[in-house]
């Protein structure tokens, strides 16, 4: 890969309900990654977003209804469905073919009109088996923690406290959408959803309207003396069944190793300085942090209270409070980058980590116990 | 503009009344198909592109996670593209994106849509959001309907004018299924059979409406460096082009339709087409609805406005004239939404590839392929050649 591809700017709203209009709210997050960049709707090459026909208020074929509030009157585009995170891929893919040099990549969800998450998420399961045992993501969720904890000897104490440092961490980023201090008894003594999991430990159900806009590396340097460039991409999907999986060890690792052999990375711990990992559920953190090779199998709990991934740790993770905080199903992925993206350009104002950052790490996961997973690799 | 990509093969599977097989399996078909059409293994392949029509067709959601083993990406990079009807297009479009960026040298693409187990025409109807348009849209052949009379309206078209000309291209299309081992609607048909079928929505009858059909298509795309080395014959993509238009259905002109001309003329700058009709060996239109292919010809300048019924009657786009139009029948004939479009770009490669069997198009060597959807706001288009 020669060429490069640049996020000139990035624009996100609040993941807290919102009375607004969807299509307004989806015109304005993109109106103002335009205007920050200063670019006209006109002159956007392509727009690529991403968004769920199932995730989207009772309305088919998503992308059909926003799509000139999302700038793409007369314009060629595409959507991805589930997880944005591709949405970015394609569209750095769009600007490596030469076709175009912007793209303007954003990812829609308005929580507030959906019903609950699980409610959709049931909808996953196929119809013969798995549907009547009423199998849903966080069903799916409870199975892998039990797993987890028995496996590594793991406390639940140790899980519930990464809700207490993402939480912490959301209440300085005025975007999230739960923003309280939580302890960890409040923690541990939240109602139980599904066993062993409990109410804080679980996402809730946001709105999320994120949007970037990618250019190509002459354009960015047009557009902005601050970009952040795209460094390596990688995904993964796994089997369906959640009895032919291993849930200790899916396919995140294959994900993150496509990424890191594109990004030139070798030793993941010490080359990226912050990561934004999706975490639906609080011990999906630790179990991703193994994953991504920021700590060895099982030590997940250790990494966390060890300190690195606290906001002033060397290995920042979940910064912006993560999905715990700030859960818009399918733009969790796009959150993430966005956020990554903020950090390098030291634009993330309260929650802004003191470290120079030189490579950080997005990840996108959707599906039981992490079916799919993708990760994106920027640097300064 | 970015890496020459070509397609190496494609996989269909039957279509039609699939109640023998689950949807996993549905989708499976056509993917063994494809790798045994190509002679490749998973192995060859670097990732995997799916799509369909909204998860309310089935009643599975985000089919992707259900149809992994199926789709062989288990463990495989994937993307997941929808863009309503006219997804089986966006499928083909992101492979070859993926392909040309560099970031890939094999891409397997695949579509599907399983009809017979839902409501296709109820589903449709949420494509139209709940205040002003999804009370009086009435799914797909009310939307299309007001498009055609439009159309006769604009261009003073006298309505038996435009019933023969319909009539006549489903006479000829459903001749052409009879050809096409994958059809699912294989019927000999003549005008008045047509003319007198009943009416579903004026103008619209029985036989100028799509089936709902269950079935799936794969396609191979490849690098130019492993097409000459994985395919004899690789079908080269020429030009590709993509435009969406107002959501809202009355706020644009659905006759000088701008989304179905600004995506062709993406796709002809590209090929570097300038009279389509000379040009185009073949083509194939995404046309659910007879009269709607007539106003795609006007829009994709395979004749001047107002000229296709004319045209159509005289049999420039029969088979063995000027320019053939959907020789495998079509849309018309079969129509697995999701897979629906992407099944107009395999048939278009198999035709430049000379592949096309008993509907092949002699000489066949640049290939026209279209794919419709949204709420009446998508166009696609591919354009394939024999030649790099």
């Amino acid at each position: 890969m020669t060429k490069k591809v640049a996020v000139v700017e990035v624009a996100q709203m609040p993941g807290a309900e919102s009375s607004d209009n969807f299509l307004d709210q989806v015109y304005r997050v993109c109106k103002e990654v335009l205007d920050k960049a200063g670019v006209s709707r006109e002159e956007v090459g392509t727009v690529v977003s991403a968004s769920s026909d199932v995730f989207h208020g009772g309305i088919s074929c998503a992308n059909a209804y926003y799509w000139d509030s999302g700038a793409g009157f007369l314009k060629s585009g595409t959507r991805q469905d589930g997880e944005s995170l591709l949405a970015f891929q394609y569209g750095v893919m769009r600007i490596l073919t030469g076709h175009y040099d912007t793209a303007l990549v954003f990812g829609v969800c308005k929580g507030s009109e959906n019903p609950p998450n699980d409610e959709i998420t049931h909808f996953f399961t196929d119809p013969f088996y798995q549907r009547q045992i009423g199998l849903n993501e966080t069903y799916a969720a409870a199975l892998q923690m039990r797993e987890y904890l028995n496996t590594y000897k793991i406390t639940e104490e140790q899980c519930a406290g990464v809700v207490v440092k993402n939480l912490g961490n959301a209440l300085r980023n005025p975007y999230a959408h739960i923003r309280k201090k939580v302890t960890l008894d409040e923690v541990m003594k939240s109602k139980r959803i599904m066993a062993p999991l409990k109410k804080m430990e679980c996402a809730p159900k946001s709105e999320g309207f994120v949007a970037l806009l990618l250019a190509s590396e002459k354009k960015a340097k047009k557009l902005t003396n601050n970009p952040v460039w795209f460094k390596g991409f990688g995904s993964s999907m796994d089997t369906f069944y959640l009895g032919d999986r291993n849930l200790l060890k899916g396919q995140l690792e294959n994900a993150a190793k496509r990424a890191y052999s594109m990004a030139g990375i070798k030793n993941p711990r010490k080359e990226i300085q912050l990561a934004e990992v999706t975490e639906p559920y609080a011990f999906q953190e630790l179990l991703w942090c193994e994953d991504l090779g920021f700590c060895d199998r099982g030590k997940g709990a250790k990494f966390l209270e060890s300190g690195a991934t606290q906001i002033d740790g060397d290995l920042p993770v979940n910064p912006s409070g993560g999905v715990l905080s700030t859960n818009a199903y399918v733009c969790r992925g796009l959150y993430r980058l966005a956020e990554v993206v903020l950090q390098i350009k030291r634009q993330a104002g309260e929650r802004q980590v003191d470290r120079k950052i030189k490579t950080g790490l997005a990840h996108g996961t959707h599906g039981f116990a992490g079916q799919f997973h993708a990760v994106a690799i920027l640097g300064s | 503009m970015g890496n020459a990509v070509a397609i190496i093969g494609s996989g269909q599977t039957k279509h039609g009344r699939r109640n023998d097989v689950t949807y996993p399996d549905l989708v499976r078909e056509a993917v063994q198909a494809a790798l045994e059409n190509t002679g490749l293994t998973m192995d060859d392949v670097d990732g995997v592109v799916y799509g369909s029509m909204p998860s309310m067709m089935e009643g599975v959601a985000m089919t992707h996670f259900y149809f992994a083993d199926a789709l062989r990406t288990v463990g495989k990079p994937m993307m997941k593209t929808e863009t309503c009807g006219t997804t089986g297009m966006s499928l083909a479009h992101t492979g070859y994106y993926w392909i040309a960026s560099g970031l890939a040298d094999v891409v397997m693409v695949v579509g599907s849509e399983k009809m017979y187990e839902g409501d296709s025409q109820a589903t449709m109807s949420t494509v139209m959001e709940p205040y002003y348009l999804r009370s009086f849209l009435a799914g797909a052949p009310g939307i299309f309907a007001m498009q055609v009379h439009e159309w006769t309206a604009r261009y003073n078209i006298p309505s038996e004018k435009a019933r023969d000309a319909a009539a006549k291209i489903s006479v000829d299309h459903h001749m052409d299924a009879l050809d096409n081992p994958h059809a699912h609607i294989k019927v000999k048909l003549t005008m008045d059979d047509v003319r007198n079928s009943r009416v579903i929505t004026y103008p619209f009858r029985l036989w100028d409406i799509c089936p709902n059909s269950d079935g799936a298509c794969a396609i191979i795309l490849a690098s130019a460096k492993k097409a000459k080395k994985m395919c004899k014959k690789p079908a080269w993509i020429k030009g590709i082009g993509f435009c969406g238009d107002e959501y809202w259905y009355g706020d644009s002109d659905k006759v000088s339709w701008k989304c179905a001309m600004e995506a062709v003329k993406q796709a002809y700058d590209m090929a570097g087409i300038k009279n389509p009709r000379k040009e185009l060996d073949v083509a194939e239109v995404y046309n659910p609805f007879t009269f709607v292919e007539l106003l795609h010809y006007e829009c994709f300048g395979f004749c001047d406005p107002g000229e296709a019924c004319d045209l159509a009657l005289k049999g420039v786009f029969s088979r063995g004239g000027e320019l053939p139009c959907d020789p495998s029948g079509g849309t018309l004939c079969t129509n697995p939404i999701g897979a629906t479009a992407l099944i107009r770009v395999a048939e278009a490669a198999m035709q430049v590839s000379g592949l096309a069997g008993d509907h092949q198009i002699p000489g066949a060597n640049m290939a026209f392929a279209h794919g419709l959807g949204g709420l009446s706001e998508f166009n696609g288009i591919m354009i394939l050649g024999s030649k790099l």
